[in-house]
């Protein structure tokens, strides 16, 4: 692979509820965490290179408080973010990008409608646009799932990376359900294989629990690291993750 | 604090490039065609196609505008597409002429993974290992205004420079801090090393 020059990124993920920051993964137990903009500086100052704010848009009724949210977040955040769930048409896409979100994350509607992916980088272009796939590997057989890794799709998972670059994805959102709360690591071997056959950067998502994951991701040839909870708990900051990847030879932005 | 114009070229939401200038205490006016009033610093934004922003340039009369500002030292920060429509052409629309101010061709950047998404190093004698935020499939290669280069794949021009018009291939409203104290450096017009 030829020298890129650029710098690991590592993302921070925020779910957004009704203009609050939760966590949980049980729908039915989300602890509140903040308020967005409050936690995004603060992730900024911390040094994250990217933020993603799920679900932000997905309840319709509070369609017009969500666009507020991201212009808020626009206005105040000088790193890019990316927000995602519940995008489900161009008009939808286009709402967000125009309050002031630099990126949307499509998945569900991604599968159900893929034309929407030539749509939205023809209008805004390819770096408006990441594809999050969520796969999962059963028997060493990988299967990918939509409407929150609820739903099967009938599709072969390595076509599906190669048809969403085509279509005009800036990056892929590569999140491994399998990996997802087992604290055990990002899975190095699916990202590097997918960011070797796909024209288009891949970001590593699922398992993370300490810094040593993200090395390993790295090294094995992830261009950007996502993780959550290891970072919300208050157990790391995403500065002392990247201390850890400088001692272990990587630059990272400081 | 400084009165600043950013010219809305109507192709993408300007939120976060007027607060990064507000936040560092600049007052900013955003037009779609020039005005009368004198402003102390001008943005081009870096959103849209090659094509499309140099339509909307030439037939808002902003062209001969800049011309004038510049005559008079006005500080102009150009920021990707915003740069890039300055010099002779793009191939991202090869039948569009360039505004051919700069020599040289807006070329696509020859690396399997495009666009370049991300952050990377300047190499510069003012702004030397500073880390920009970059989003882009075009640059220019060479320049003999350029006054920071990064590499993707291969060496490009990340930044120019020509009386006091600063352009930038990298996005400094995206660029966290360094971003901040760049856009500061540009339209108070003193480049200097950023600490």
């Amino acid at each position: 692979m030829m020298d890129n020059n650029l710098l690991p990124r590592i993302i921070v993920c925020l779910d957004v509820d009704k203009g609050r920051v939760v966590k949980g993964t049980n729908f039915k137990q989300l602890r509140d965490m903040g308020d967005p903009v409050e936690l995004a500086i603060a992730y900024e100052n911390q040094g994250a290179d990217e933020l993603v704010f799920l679900d932000i848009s997905a309840s319709n009724e509070n369609r017009p408080t969500a666009l507020k949210l991201v212009t808020d977040i626009a206005k105040n955040l000088s790193i890019p973010f990316t927000v995602g769930g519940g995008l489900k048409q161009l008009d939808d896409v286009k709402a967000f990008l125009d309050a002031g979100a630099d990126k949307v994350a499509l998945n569900t509607t991604a599968v159900l409608k893929p034309e929407i992916i030539n749509q939205t980088a023809k209008a805004y272009g390819s770096q408006c646009v990441v594809v999050a796939i969520d796969v999962n590997k059963a028997n060493s057989d990988l299967k990918f799932y939509i409407n929150g890794g609820r739903q099967l799709v009938e599709k072969n998972f390595s076509d599906w990376t190669k048809e969403v670059a085509e279509r005009g994805a800036g990056e892929i959102l590569l999140t491994a359900m399998h990996k997802d709360g087992t604290g055990s690591g990002f899975d190095t071997e699916l990202t590097k294989s997918i960011s070797q056959q796909v024209p288009v950067q891949v970001i590593a998502s699922g398992g993370a629990k300490n810094e040593e994951h993200f090395l390993q991701a790295f090294k094995g040839g992830a261009d950007a690291c996502l993780a959550a909870g290891m970072f919300h708990s208050g157990e790391y900051t995403v500065n002392q993750v990247k201390q850890y990847l400088l001692e272990n030879d990587l630059q990272v932005r400081i | 604090m400084k009165n600043i114009l950013i010219i809305d070229t109507k192709a993408g939401n300007l939120f976060s490039l007027q607060a990064a200038i507000e936040r560092l205490g600049h007052s900013v006016k955003i037009l779609q065609q020039p005005d009368n009033a004198s402003y102390d610093g001008i943005v081009i934004p870096g959103q849209g196609r090659f094509g499309t922003v140099l339509k909307n340039i030439r037939e808002n009369k902003w062209f001969s505008y800049i011309e004038k500002e510049l005559e008079k030292s006005t500080p102009i920060l150009g920021i990707c597409v915003g740069m890039q429509i300055f010099f002779e052409g793009s191939d991202e629309d090869p039948n569009v002429a360039g505004l051919n101010w700069f020599k040289g061709c807006v070329r696509a950047l020859d690396f399997p993974k495009k666009p370049m998404v991300g952050w990377a190093k300047l190499k510069s004698k003012i702004w030397n290992d500073k880390v920009v935020y970059f989003v882009n499939s075009y640059a220019v290669k060479h320049s003999e205004i350029c006054i920071a280069e990064t590499s993707y794949g291969e060496i490009f021009c990340a930044a120019v420079r020509k009386g006091s018009f600063v352009g930038v291939q990298f996005h400094p409203e995206k660029s966290g801090k360094v971003g901040s104290e760049l856009i500061d450096q540009v339209l108070t017009g003193g480049l200097r090393e950023i600490v």
